[in-house]
């Protein structure tokens, strides 16, 4: 009884104790235990030294780490532009009166469940070069067949392809929403003036949804950085090095060769993008929100 | 004015159909590269018996020749899939619900939703590093509990911010009855709100489901044998003779298909669930 008494007195905190703890324990700290590692001269058996900066420094040394930087930044830029693109583009195709709209909804929406590594795969398969489906029918339309695998920017555009189609449906999902939250009259009261579509879209839309859109472009281009399972299914990095993501090399330097205390490094930096990017928008989108 | 109508609805149905076709092209080309004998494989013909005769030779050669290791993925990835969906749907509906009635001091309630948001932008690359020597150190590599307690964390942020929506719009005067009759809050909490908010519940659960499933990076650093998941399996159809296309068709197939029937027939709780936030601001 006096148990039950006590939870109840006290039930505030214990409602989100357990999940904040979990998350306390599970994250942070292995982020603060990565920010050690990424001072420490640390290799695969034994604990290194303590070296301070310098697997920072020695990554601005390094050709590999700009290399996969630039690629990583690329990728980002094109593919979260064009899944943005996409995703307002589907959801003003479906934001009409049509019939069967949830039934496309739920079509629209099924890459976004697939197995990122399994896509990257299957990408194998439709981008292979001499017999792949898109070459041969490139081939049957009588264009030259494009090396995807050979060419670094055929390749990274491989990427962005399939990153394109796993990830457009969330942008159009979030942004349909936003566009089914607009209220009708408003658009009467619009179409009253006789404006033209061009406008409606540009003075009277377009500000609506801009909480919805930023929101999206913002988790879109965080999760973009991330990238990893797509490169390292279907190219590898290669050829050579040329796409070589920035997440993947970090693998490659802490998982395959061991080198603990430079891949922490490599990973703190990215999180210092990510982290400034964050901050960057967080207060663009309340400033949004508040005027 | 009639004709343009009608032209700009048929242009309408014609753009569907060529997303429809772009959407469904990958699996349906995967589906019959895993029934085309392997030198079949190369060609363009799409339609089975017409073009080709199907053959379930690669299914078999697959589920039943090496059918141990993949059933032994199927059942590590249900099982650390299931248990820490469940898991971080309990707890995080918890937090959830205290986020949406109580009001905390030292750190704000906005403070620990951003909290729980930012725990979903940290790169894996950074925290596998050290779950790997952590795991090490505990004797916990290659087990399932290692892969369910960080997906439980990482995937924590859905059921907490998703419910505190539903449960913000519950009147709380519904729980004030059961409170007056002496129900205790957590009495409260799982008879009388939890079940008003089960649609956000179901939406939260299919969510951390797909997401676990479809982890990869944590899964490869954490496991090598014994509890490897379904998506390493197909990492592992890379062959010294290049991919064999039949085979990896048929591992995509059943990597993918879980999560994705799953979340075409919650699809209603799925929207809902996915556009949070983003749409209320």
């Amino acid at each position: 009884m006096k148990l039950v008494d006590f939870l109840d007195r006290k039930a505030k905190f214990f409602f989100i104790l357990p999940s904040v703890l979990w998350l306390l324990v599970i994250t942070a700290f292995p982020l603060i235990y990565s920010l050690l590692l990424s001072f420490l001269s640390t290799g695969a058996s034994a604990w290194g030294k303590f070296v301070g900066l310098q697997n920072y420094i020695a990554l601005f040394k390094n050709y590999r780490f700009w290399n996969s930087l630039r690629i990583t930044i690329m990728f980002v830029a094109s593919a979260v532009g064009i899944e943005m693109a996409l995703g307002i583009g589907l959801a003003l195709l479906l934001n009409t009166e049509i019939k069967a709209r949830k039934f496309f909804r739920t079509l629209f929406m099924t890459p976004l469940f697939a197995t990122p590594l399994a896509l990257g795969y299957l990408g194998l398969i439709l981008f292979s070069e001499a017999s792949g489906p898109i070459n041969t029918f490139l081939y049957t339309l009588g264009l030259k067949k494009i090396l995807w695998f050979t060419n670094p920017k055929a390749a990274l555009l491989s990427i962005v392809i399939v990153d394109v189609w796993k990830w457009s449906p969330f942008c159009f999902l979030v942004i349909l929403a936003a566009l089914q939250g607009v209220p009708q009259q408003i658009y009467e009261a619009a179409k009253l003036e006789s404006t033209s579509h061009v406008a409606i879209f540009k003075y009277i839309t377009l500000p609506l949804i801009a909480p919805a859109l930023l929101t999206v472009f913002l988790l879109r281009t965080i999760e973009a950085f991330k990238v990893l399972d797509i490169p390292y299914a279907l190219t590898s990095g290669g050829p050579g090095i040329t796409t070589e993501a920035y997440s993947l090399y970090t693998y490659k330097v802490g998982l395959r060769f061991f080198n603990f205390g430079p891949a922490s490094a490599l990973a703190y930096f990215l999180m210092g993008i990510i982290l400034i990017f964050c901050i960057f928008f967080f207060s663009k989108i309340r400033s949004i929100h508040e005027g | 004015m009639n004709r343009s109508v009608y032209l700009k609805k048929f242009s309408l149905y014609i753009l569907l159909m060529i997303v429809t076709f772009i959407i469904i092209f990958p699996f349906y080309w995967a589906f019959i590269t895993s029934i085309k004998l392997p030198k079949e494989a190369f060609s363009l013909s799409l339609i089975p018996w017409l073009q080709f005769k199907p053959t379930l030779m690669n299914w078999k050669a697959e589920v039943v020749g090496k059918g141990e290791t993949l059933f032994n993925a199927i059942k590590n990835s249900l099982i650390v899939a299931t248990s820490s969906a469940l898991i971080s749907t309990l707890i995080g509906t918890l937090a959830g619900y205290g986020l949406a009635r109580f009001r905390y001091q030292t750190w704000k309630n906005k403070d620990i939703a951003i909290f729980f948001l930012a725990s979903r932008m940290v790169p894996p690359v950074v925290v596998v590093l050290p779950y790997f020597l952590i795991f090490k150190f505990l004797g916990l590599i290659d087990t399932k509990i290692s892969l369910i307690v960080v997906y439980t964390a990482i995937n924590m942020v859905f059921p907490v911010l998703l419910s505190r929506d539903a449960f913000h719009e519950i009147p709380s005067e519904i729980e004030e009855c059961a409170l007056v009759d002496g129900c205790t809050r957590f009495g409260v909490f799982f008879r009388v709100s939890l079940p008003l908010v089960i649609p956000a519940v179901v939406a939260a659960f299919i969510i951390c489901y797909a997401f676990a499933w479809n982890e990869f990076l944590i899964a490869l650093t954490l496991t090598f044998r014994h509890s490897v998941t379904i998506p390493i399996t197909i990492a592992g159809t890379e062959h010294i003779q290049g991919v064999q296309f039949w085979f990896t068709s048929i591992r995509f197939l059943l990597t993918v298909a879980p999560p994705v029937v799953v979340a075409a027939f919650a699809q209603k709780f799925i929207v809902k669930g996915l556009t949070f936030g983003a749409v209320k601001g």
